[in-house]
């Protein structure tokens, strides 16, 4: 009995000697996914995760109905099928708490690759220490233009920056005295031309604030008021009747979610009247800003990267928000089509480095082309820049901006408004009263 | 001139809102000589009851307020009898960082429970509601329901301070402890329905504050700095005092509105381009250093 016992011990003994540990179990690619899952905006949060999880399980699975090229296999196929596993941490808003989840996952967790952070202010902390560590970090959804110019070599970004989404406003602005926007008779200069704006006072917010000021100059018009609030107000009332008080024509705004919704709520109070209202995406796209405003939102415009329309536009963006509304129960939103699209950068990075040393993804990362078809975002494609002043841009994105409206069937959705030849309803202006 | 009217009346409201925040404070200071800097989070407790409730039964987030109340008075007087009562016996340093760390326990009992998420409540029988009463000023109707119920709180508060046996025996305590104890009334007692009183009044303040601000469990820090620059200048432990130093600070939030009035009355370009709303605070803050150092006692201050 004793004996058996000894040589069955034995065997194990040689068997676990012989196999190495890690071929028994499925091989994985750890990526760390720093997203603001609690705090001010974590309605964003929850979005960024869904569709960061659900990119995931495309690329982990084999799905021949979407066509898209990590549908088509289990795993990375250059790297015998690894499997990408995400793991999420909360940086609630916080570049510093942000800073510090992205060393543990560096240093603990051994991460492959970092993904996030959405606020820039926390993206800007978290991909310097990814670049102090030379671990290679892929962004989807911060916006800053700085990021980009701070000359990163283990930093990617995938979104186009506000340079691009405030050059947009601008563009409608002009559109709209030019008579090119659909449903809409050309609004004579003088009627549309001074300005006011109220944005966050982080990185992000405070960058857009400075943009508004220098396309306004460039385009001719003038900004009456321009102010910065803290995103985690309470109250904004002060803020509104400073905005009020300049009398603009159009109230432009940089907010996160809940301020996006106190702003809203605070602009309805004061009984504020401007001809346009326009968000810079971020709070002005939450399902929350939709759910907790109703009806006061109609006649909103907001920039974004996604709308439901976009699907009339592209098979592929159809299928993958299926799966999605099947999944959260709402369509894909700017959010979680950007952090979607982050994975799957990851997933085509990874395909073409074969290999998780940093270097590998580094040089793969720098080559890659991954062509505007296989996307779910209405972009030419993804190509960083490597050289000149925005090194690790994604330089064929583009944005659009949509409008809330009321559909035939009462439910008030984004309607695209600019670029003009997509556009998917007539704009309705002047901003009805709240 | 309606900028600068609407901002005077904005500024009122707020003052009158701001001063039920404060008055909490100043009773448990006035009675006992302790500063309680867990104020602010009593009045977030106060915030979170109102809108949790709302929210659960569905009922208006107005009727919520004796929920509100009873929910302050009793932790109010728990932290008294189970914490408080135990501080008193040690040194005034002892005192402040006792009510310190009793401020640290609530913020982050409050962040386990509730989480970090801002919540805000969209749905009450006055909220979004405002009236339009001419001259570009437009009253919300929360605010103006929450300025309403301060003024009668004070002077239900100071009814009972001046025109009951209780008061007495609360003045009486706050004068002289020892010489009110000789006399036969029950300090403890007396301090223990200071904190009640002080705990119930505050949360009030929140249960009715929550109609138009948002909540977390960080809120309470912004409110307990107001709330000691309104006690410090309105007279630490003075009722009157308090409501008079509320408007004042409320008006004194009220600065970049006047600023407004004025950029846009002359047209001065530079004036546009100074970021006043950003330091709306900083002149309260100002102020309350100006007081402390012209008049430690502050304006209505009746104690040495």
């Amino acid at each position: 009995m004793m004996k058996s016992a000894f040589k069955f011990l034995g065997i194990l003994l040689i068997v676990g000697l012989i196999v190495p540990a890690g071929a028994l179990a499925e091989k994985e690619i750890k990526i760390g996914a720093i997203y603001p899952l609690t705090g001010g905006a974590a309605a964003a949060g929850r979005e960024l995760r869904a569709g960061a999880e659900l990119a995931a399980e495309i690329a982990n699975n084999v799905m021949a109905d979407i066509d898209m090229s990590m549908a088509k296999n289990s795993g990375i196929k250059n790297m015998g099928g690894a499997k990408i596993k995400l793991i999420f941490k909360d940086h609630e808003g916080n570049p510093t708490l942000g800073a510090d989840l992205a060393k543990k996952l560096i240093l603990d967790d051994k991460v492959d690759g970092i993904l996030g952070c959405y606020h820039s202010s926390v993206t800007k902390t978290v991909s310097a220490v990814a670049e102090q560590y030379g671990i290679p970090m892929i962004n989807g959804s911060s916006t800053s233009p700085e990021l980009t110019k701070r000359g990163f070599k283990w930093f990617w970004r995938t979104t186009p920056h506000d340079v691009w989404f405030t050059k947009d406003l601008f563009e409608l602005l002009k559109g709209l005295s030019e008579g090119k926007v659909k449903g809409v008779a050309a609004v004579p200069k003088d009627q549309l031309t001074n300005l006011a704006s109220a944005c966050e006072k982080t990185e992000w917010g405070s960058f857009v604030s400075e943009l508004i000021e220098q396309f306004a100059k460039e385009y001719g018009f003038n900004v009456r008021k321009s102010l910065l609030y803290a995103k985690e107000a309470p109250d904004l009332s002060s803020e509104v009747r400073s905005l009020k008080a300049a009398n603009p024509d159009a109230m432009l705004f940089a907010s996160y979610t809940s301020d996006a919704i106190l702003m809203v709520k605070t602009l309805k109070a004061q009984k504020i009247q401007p001809k346009l209202l326009w968000g810079q995406d971020a709070g002005f796209e939450t399902p929350e800003f939709k759910s907790a405003l109703g009806d006061s939102i109609v006649g909103i415009l907001t920039r974004t990267v996604f709308l439901p329309q976009v699907v009339q536009l592209k098979q592929v963006a159809g299928h993958v928000n299926d799966l999605y509304k099947a999944k959260v129960g709402n369509d894909l939103t700017g959010a979680s089509a950007r952090s979607f699209t982050g994975v799957q950068t990851w997933v085509h990075v990874l395909e073409k480095s074969g290999s998780t040393q940093p270097a590998d993804i580094q040089k793969a990362a720098n080559a890659l082309h991954i062509p505007g078809n296989e996307l779910v975002v209405p972009w030419a494609g993804i190509k960083f820049a490597t050289s000149g002043d925005e090194i690790g841009q994604n330089v064929l994105g583009s944005g659009l901006i949509g409008q809330y409206q009321k559909g035939p069937d009462g439910q008030i959705g984004l309607q695209i408004i600019y670029p003009f030849d997509v556009a998917s309803a007539d704009m309705i202006y002047p901003f009805p009263k709240f | 001139m309606d900028i600068l009217l609407s901002s005077i009346v904005a500024g009122l409201l707020i003052g009158m809102i701001l001063a039920i925040v404060a008055l909490g404070l100043t009773i448990i200071f006035g009675v006992m000589d302790i500063v309680n800097f867990a104020h602010g989070e009593f009045l977030m407790i106060g915030m979170y009851s109102g809108l949790l409730t709302a929210q659960a039964t569905g009922i208006d987030p107005l009727l919520t307020l004796p929920l509100a109340a009873a929910v302050g008075c009793f932790l109010g007087i728990l932290c008294y009898v189970g914490f408080i009562k135990f501080l008193l016996r040690g040194p005034m340093i002892a005192q402040l960082l006792g009510t310190f760390g009793l401020m640290l326990f609530l913020r982050n009992l409050a962040l386990l429970i509730f989480g970090s998420e801002d919540r805000a409540l969209h749905h009450g029988i006055l909220v979004g509601k405002s009236f339009d009463i001419g001259m570009g000023i437009i009253i919300p109707a929360t605010k103006l329901a929450a300025a309403g119920l301060s003024v009668l709180a004070f002077w239900g508060v100071w009814l009972l301070m001046n025109r009951t046996k209780v008061g007495k025996a609360l003045r009486a305590t706050a004068l002289n402890a020892q010489g009110a104890r000789y006399m036969g009334i029950p300090i403890e007692r007396m301090n223990a329905l200071a904190w009640g009183i002080g705990g119930g009044t505050v949360a009030v303040a929140g249960a009715l504050i929550v109609n138009f601000w948002s909540v977390n469990p960080f809120v309470g820090l912004l409110f307990t700095m107001i709330a000691f620059a309104i006690v410090a200048l309105g007279g630490f432990g003075s009722v009157p005092g308090a409501f008079f130093a509320g408007l004042v600070v409320g008006m004194i939030t009220e600065i970049p509105g006047i600023w407004d009035f004025f950029t846009y009355t002359f047209n001065l370009d530079w004036m546009a381009d100074v970021p006043m709303t950003s330091f709306k605070y900083m002149w309260v803050y100002l102020a309350y250093f100006v007081i402390m150092v012209l008049r430690p006692r502050g304006l209505f201050g009746w104690k040495q």
